[in-house]
């Protein structure tokens, strides 16, 4: 491959600002904010600057988001979570309900 | 018609409706209370309360939609009892901080990913995921070890998509306390659905 001075160059300055920014484990706090509440300004500037040369935090906003989705829409499909671990009410736990309801 | 034959009609079968919708009740309700005594009071409650306010029902929309209302109401109840029983203190548990997830004091890029920790790509979108029932297994487990009432913010939060402030009013916390919560949370099943369902070995 011939010498790429665009792509070194491209590389210094993602690690000169990546020193520069705030850490990967403070821009993760930002990260669930942002799913919270609107951020401010500078919170926005400096995330996008952030995810601009981070993958690993891109990775972790999209798997946030795609957490969130995929809950939500399994909510949707079937409210009650039915997990294949089948929790069912205990038969004892069933009488004394009947019974409080006057059932015998 | 005879009296008695309108009376028939329109009171249910307290034994009958157990039976019917019991189950379903309980799982809603164990899935966001984590705890099966605290499950069965809140289900035996709403059944109760249900019979009580019958002659409200008048049969619109469906028995199980009505009764899963009472539910929730019955849930939001208990969350606020718990809270007055309990109150948060100083050292009340939000979950784990996992700062082992992050490079230590001294290394070279503190505070950045450590490499073992640091995200991967998924390759999988929420359609793909939501077809996958055992997902919604590991992903149980991965909330299990959290403390109770940090996996249920999360619960009310990215589940029923309840806002901030309800959450907060109905747990009795402040708003940062939530955020807290709900960031240690994240980071926690994040890190665990990687591992265990997308089977990531550490590096």
């Amino acid at each position: 491959m011939p010498f790429n001075w665009y792509e070194q160059l491209k590389h210094k300055i993602r690690f000169w600002l990546l020193a520069r920014l705030p850490t990967c484990q403070e821009t993760v706090q930002v990260i669930s904010q942002s799913l919270e509440r609107s951020l401010s300004i500078r919170e926005r500037v400096l995330l996008k600057l952030h995810l601009w040369i981070c993958m690993w935090c891109q990775w972790y906003l999209e798997h946030l988001l795609t957490i969130r989705t995929t809950l939500r829409s399994q909510a949707e499909k079937n409210p009650e979570m039915e997990l294949p671990t089948t929790a069912t009410l205990s038969a004892e736990a069933r009488e004394r309900i009947k019974r409080s309801l006057g059932a015998e | 018609m005879s009296e008695v034959q309108v009376k028939a009609q329109t009171t249910p079968d307290p034994g009958i409706w157990v039976d019917q919708h019991g189950d379903y009740l309980f799982k809603y309700a164990l899935f966001r209370l984590r705890d099966a005594t605290a499950a069965e009071d809140v289900v035996q409650e709403t059944f109760l309360a249900a019979l009580k306010g019958y002659e409200k029902f008048e049969g619109r929309g469906s028995e199980r939609t009505w009764l899963v209302g009472i539910l929730k109401h019955k849930i939001t109840d208990h969350f606020r009892r718990m809270s007055r029983e309990a109150p948060i203190g100083e050292q009340s548990d939000d979950g784990p901080e996992h700062r082992e997830f992050f490079r230590a004091e001294g290394e070279e890029w503190t505070g950045h990913w450590a490499l073992d920790h640091a995200p991967t790509d998924w390759h999988a979108s929420p359609a793909e995921l939501v077809e996958q029932s055992d997902f919604f297994r590991v992903f149980n487990d991965c909330l299990s070890p959290l403390p109770q009432r940090t996996a249920s913010a999360f619960t009310l939060r990215e589940i029923d998509g309840l806002s901030s402030e309800e959450i907060c009013d109905t747990l009795s916390i402040s708003v940062n306390n939530l955020w807290v919560m709900l960031h240690r949370a994240r980071l926690h099943l994040r890190n665990c659905l990687e591992r265990n369902w997308f089977k990531r070995e550490p590096r």
